[in-house]
């Protein structure tokens, strides 16, 4: 019953709780970012992070550092509290829990058919695949033709398996067809993610329905936006949208005819949690757009942490981190790239 | 007495002659060098601006490529992605030798971007910097006409047909990393795609400069 999670939500979840919020003051401050957009080159940021939560992780490597390293390092910093999390959590926070990394497996899976496809190195493609996403059978993923094979073959037993029900077909795989796999996938997990949250009633799905439902959006503009000029048809395009979320149902419908980014604002226009953001870019202009997104993202993901005994904080604590490190990335991007001028183009602060 | 006189004028008429022919001769000799000298100052100024925009272009590719794995995430844009399967060039080289007036025999570069696939005819354009063929320069060989024409021509039509091969030929270059990229992407495909037609017209230049600089210190 909603409302009084205050009663039984601590016999089991208060310990994980106590930890996620502890784990989220570890989060970057603006003073930190600060700090680090002033570095001069890779060196000195890997010197501002051995203050932070990621000073372990980067304090062996060697010079020179590269970014990828440091996406890396980090990135071992989220799965460790992940795990930590996950082998102390019961159910049914565990399999929440769960559900957070299913939309790694996929991206993981389709970076293994793709690589395959290819002709790339089975070994070379696990070893940049996502930490969070590993699962068992997951090289024997190359041996396979089309989805039917990569269905019946290996993903029959993973978590994966009922969300392929819309995306069996024999097929050869190319990349428009693994593209299309990807979004179809993506869009099966979110709904069954947001059913099961809905499952689980009171504080969790009234923030998490909110959450999945901004990201449901979100990967609808993507996906409009970045099939754009290619060949996918207006209907295709219309079945990769999530059937949730505020632009379901009208919204879906005037995007799936939109040949342009103004057309895209024009549609987007009209839900007013959208129109602030479409407001702060131009005409024509969608380079600010990810961003944009990802500052209205992390405005919610905040405001999950002003509420108690709910599993949302857990959701909200692992996109914090990934927007950290993507934060990282970019920073030490334009700063190997000595484009520091740039750096304010994409940066998300947090707190 | 007369005749040696004669002979006498004849003789200083002649070395007048001589004289004016080889004071001509050194003027029109120093007006070549300075042709030349112009020549090979044209060159360097073309060189350094080309090498200034190349290098600005290579920046801003770059910079859109960490863009682009910002917005798709690294998972998507990484170099374990490439192609190793044996597939035809999107593009071609050529070196020629050319006769151009006064600098003689200088090789010459040309790009064919997004050539056909399948051989035969090039789809794509020919980026040699031969600026006269260009329509609407004033060398040009094309009738200019006043107004717009309602209907397009067959070479409007055939531009626009190429153009739009040369779009399906960007995107199928670009599907390595999926089917549906970031238009940070694309952009960065534009900026390297100038940056190998500039490339390709700094050797030219280079080339041109180089023989201008032969010529002068050639004597």
């Amino acid at each position: 019953m909603y409302g009084f999670e205050a009663l039984t939500f601590n016999i089991h979840g208060g310990y994980l709780e106590a930890i996620v919020r502890g784990h989220r003051a570890g989060l970057l401050t603006t003073a930190d970012y600060n700090n680090l957009c002033q570095c001069e080159n890779l060196d000195d940021i890997k010197m501002h992070l051995s203050a932070t939560k990621y000073g372990s992780y980067l304090q062996n490597e060697p010079s020179p550092l590269h970014t990828t390293t440091i996406v890396e390092k980090c990135t071992l910093k989220l799965v460790d509290d992940y795990k930590h999390m996950l082998c102390q959590a019961t159910e049914p926070m565990s399999t929440f829990l769960e559900y957070i990394r299913y939309g790694h497996m996929i991206d993981n899976v389709v970076l293994i058919v793709t690589g395959t496809l290819h002709e790339r190195d089975v070994q070379e493609l696990l070893e940049k695949c996502h930490p969070l996403g590993m699962f068992d059978s997951i090289a024997t993923l190359a041996v396979a033709q089309n989805m039917r094979e990569l269905y019946r073959l290996v993903l029959v037993d993973t978590p994966l398996a009922p969300y392929f029900s819309e995306c069996l077909t024999s097929e050869d795989l190319d990349d428009m067809n693994i593209e299309i796999m990807r979004n179809t996938l993506y869009k099966a997990y979110l709904e069954d993610f947001y059913k099961f949250c809905q499952k689980i009633g009171g504080a969790t799905s009234e923030i998490m329905s909110d959450l999945l439902a901004f990201e449901a959006d979100r990967r609808a503009v993507n996906i409009t936006i970045n099939s754009i000029g290619t060949e996918l048809t207006r209907e295709d395009r219309k079945k990769l949208y999530s059937n949730f979320g505020l632009l379901y149902p009208y919204g879906h419908e005037e995007l799936a005819i939109c040949e342009d980014i103004d057309q895209v604002r024009g549609v987007m226009e009209k839900y007013p949690p959208y129109q602030a953001i479409f407001s702060k870019m131009s005409y024509g202009e969608s380079q600010m757009l990810d961003k944009a997104f990802y500052e209205e993202e992390v405005r919610r993901l905040c405001l999950a942490f002003e509420q108690q005994f709910h599993y949302a904080v857990f959701f909200a604590y692992m996109r914090l981190r990934e927007q950290e490190i993507r934060n990282l990335m970019w920073i030490s991007e334009c700063v190997a790239q000595n484009q520091k001028s740039r750096i304010h183009d994409s940066v998300v602060y947090m707190f | 007495m007369a005749g040696d006189e004669g002979a006498e004028i004849y003789e200083e008429r002649e070395e007048s002659m001589d004289a004016a022919v080889d004071k001509e001769t050194e003027i029109k000799t120093e007006g070549k060098e300075d042709e030349n000298v112009l020549q090979f100052l044209d060159s360097l100024d073309g060189y350094l601006t080309l090498m200034d925009s190349v290098n600005s272009k290579l920046r801003e590719g770059w910079f859109d490529l960490a863009s682009a794995r910002h917005s798709m995430g690294t998972l998507r844009i990484n170099s374990t992605l490439l192609d190793l399967k044996y597939h035809p060039a999107a593009s071609t080289f050529q070196v020629t030798d050319q006769e151009v007036g006064s600098l003689g025999s200088v090789p010459r570069f040309a790009l064919s971007k997004w050539v056909s696939k399948g051989g035969g005819s090039p789809k794509g354009k020919d980026f040699s910097t031969d600026t006269d063929s260009e329509i609407g320069s004033p060398l040009s060989q094309q009738l200019r006409h006043r107004g717009v024409s309602e209907k397009p021509s067959a070479k409007d039509e055939n531009t626009l047909a190429a153009d739009e091969e040369i779009k399906k030929e960007r995107a199928k270059s670009l599907s390595v990393f999926g089917g549906l990229v970031s238009p940070k992407l694309r952009g960065a495909q534009l900026s390297f795609e100038t940056a190998l037609e500039t490339l390709v017209e700094i050797a030219n230049m280079r080339a041109s400069m180089l023989s201008a600089f032969e010529r002068i210190t050639e004597k």
